[in-house]
């Protein structure tokens, strides 16, 4: 676990440039650590989490240059570190061109310095699984050790365990997002199984809540999975959401998209919106406070008979799960910091012709729930189409 | 919409939604002449009337849960339905839509 087999993989791996560097044992090099002498671990952030050689120093080397300084003057002693070998003989040869003269490499890398019985320490943040389980995406500069921290320290709700809750949710508990909850009060019928792929054939008549449960834990143990079976109102959304950081909106019909925007945005929570329709898709990110809402773009919901019926408009299995994943990605960039986020914009996808196209969204400033000038004084519980074909037998989030 | 010069007036397309295609014979895009936004739906309404219908109310105004978009841009934020148009524009017609 301790390698990736593809990173010291190199053509120059076995050449031998006529340099001053040398090759040490890891036991010559933990004696060298307690004269003086900096080692330096240039392996990924996954790699590390899994434990360093004690003693040793964390460099990538793409911030070796720059950072280097910090650790060792040209003059000391340095020994470099790595899987095996090859990327610590490479970072060595940097050091070389940037005027450093006493330089080793320790032969074998981490694997022999542990099969030699020598101590490696690991991460307080970070449990043995869980450093094996994120090893992956830790190694994204990016992400890190840091970045999978905030993860695990996130609180993220998905209104709905149904076709975008699905991957959704999926995702989001296999990225290690440490406190995640669902909203659902429906149960697992035969003609969700297309597209709700969190859900089983052997669980046709479960409450959601249950079979999403069943399928998260045992994707990842390690994270904090909250079910809250119950159909959401005016009366509870505020109490659900204000455990939360981001809200994904995962539902399925107008009357809880509504409810949900006006609620983040009167708790400043971001709202990772998604929907679909037939062979199409939407997703955008309306952010808590300054940003477009859901009613800036779309102030009020279609009246009877200017829209299909959720029911009857029907939806390819894929779509949602597309989507879905879209806005689990959304979630993982607002959490980490990653990337820009699909603030003030809004990405249509159409399975038809396998295109995704992205239109501009300003805000309404005579929004009736985020202008600034309005005033909350009760949630408006909007009616359409769809609310009326769906109304009590059937959840408010499929 | 046609003046009596036809190469004044730009030839655009209006791209209808797969809720919106039933009512124009299934077709994706509907190519128009017109010069504004306005104009670009009354000769739809001329083809398609219940397409239509799908996203101006009877007084005339952009149904709240529909958005039309040029050149990748909302309306509402620029001229409304007085938006002028150009030879080879696409008017993107963008519904709310519930599903989950």
């Amino acid at each position: 676990m301790a390698s990736d087999p593809h990173s010291d993989t190199d053509p120059d791996s076995n050449s031998d440039p006529d340099t001053a560097i040398t090759r040490i044992t890891p036991t010559e090099a933990r004696r060298r650590l307690e004269t003086g002498a900096v080692l330096i671990d240039v392996r990924n952030p996954g790699e590390i989490a899994l434990g360093m050689p004690e003693g040793a120093l964390a460099l990538l080397p793409d911030a070796l240059d720059a950072r280097i300084g910090e650790y060792a003057r040209p003059e000391d002693p340095v020994m470099l570190v790595c899987a095996s070998g090859p990327r610590a003989q490479r970072a060595a040869q940097r050091l070389e061109r940037l005027g450093y003269r006493d330089l080793s490499v320790v032969e074998g890398g981490v694997g022999q310095w542990r099969r030699e019985g020598l101590r490696c320490v690991q991460s307080e943040h970070l449990e043995v699984e869980d450093a094996e389980r994120y090893a992956r995406q830790m190694n994204l500069p990016e992400l890190g050790v840091e970045g999978q921290a905030r993860l695990a320290a996130s609180r993220v709700a998905v209104i709905g365990a149904g076709g975008l809750g699905s991957p959704a949710l999926l995702y989001l508990a296999a990225a290690g997002v440490g406190t995640l909850g669902m909203v659902d009060d429906d149960r697992v019928e035969r003609s969700n199984l297309h597209r709700q792929v969190l859900h089983r054939d052997d669980r046709i008549g479960q409450p959601k809540t249950d079979s999403a449960r069943a399928t998260l834990q045992a994707l990842n143990p390690g994270i904090d999975i909250r079910a809250h079976r119950l159909r959401l109102g005016p009366e509870n959304v505020e109490e659900i959401f204000s455990d939360y950081q981001i809200i994904v909106d995962g539902s399925d019909n107008f009357p809880t998209r509504y409810l949900v925007n006006d609620a983040c945005v009167r708790l400043g929570l971001p709202n990772v919106y998604g929907a679909v329709q037939r062979f199409e898709g939407q997703v955008s990110v309306f952010p808590a406070g300054g940003g477009p809402c859901y009613r800036c773009l779309f102030s009020a919901p279609p009246e009877a008979g200017v829209a299909p019926s959720c029911d009857e408009a029907g939806v390819l299995g894929v779509v949602p799960g597309i989507i879905g994943m879209l806005q689990a990605l959304e979630v993982i960039k607002l959490v980490t910091g990653i990337g820009e986020p699909l603030i003030g914009r809004l990405l249509l996808f159409d399975a038809r012709a396998t295109r995704l196209r992205e239109l501009a969204l300003s805000r309404n400033p005579s929004c009736r729930c985020c202008s600034p000038d309005r005033e909350f004084t009760a949630y408006v519980t909007e009616t359409s189409a769809c609310a009326t074909s769906e109304a009590a037998p059937k959840s408010a989030h499929d | 919409m046609k003046s009596g010069n036809e190469n004044d007036i730009p030839m655009i397309n209006i791209e209808l939604p797969d809720a919106l295609r039933p009512m124009a014979d299934g077709a994706d895009r509907v190519a128009v002449e017109a010069t504004t936004v306005a104009g670009a739906l009354d000769e739809l309404g001329r083809i398609h009337p219940q397409a239509r219908v799908r996203i101006l109310t009877r007084g005339g105004q952009i149904r709240p849960h529909v958005n039309l978009f040029v050149r990748e841009r909302d309306i509402r934020s620029g001229d409304g339905l007085e938006t002028r148009l150009e030879d080879g524009d696409s008017l993107l017609v963008v519904p709310s839509v519930a599903g989950g």
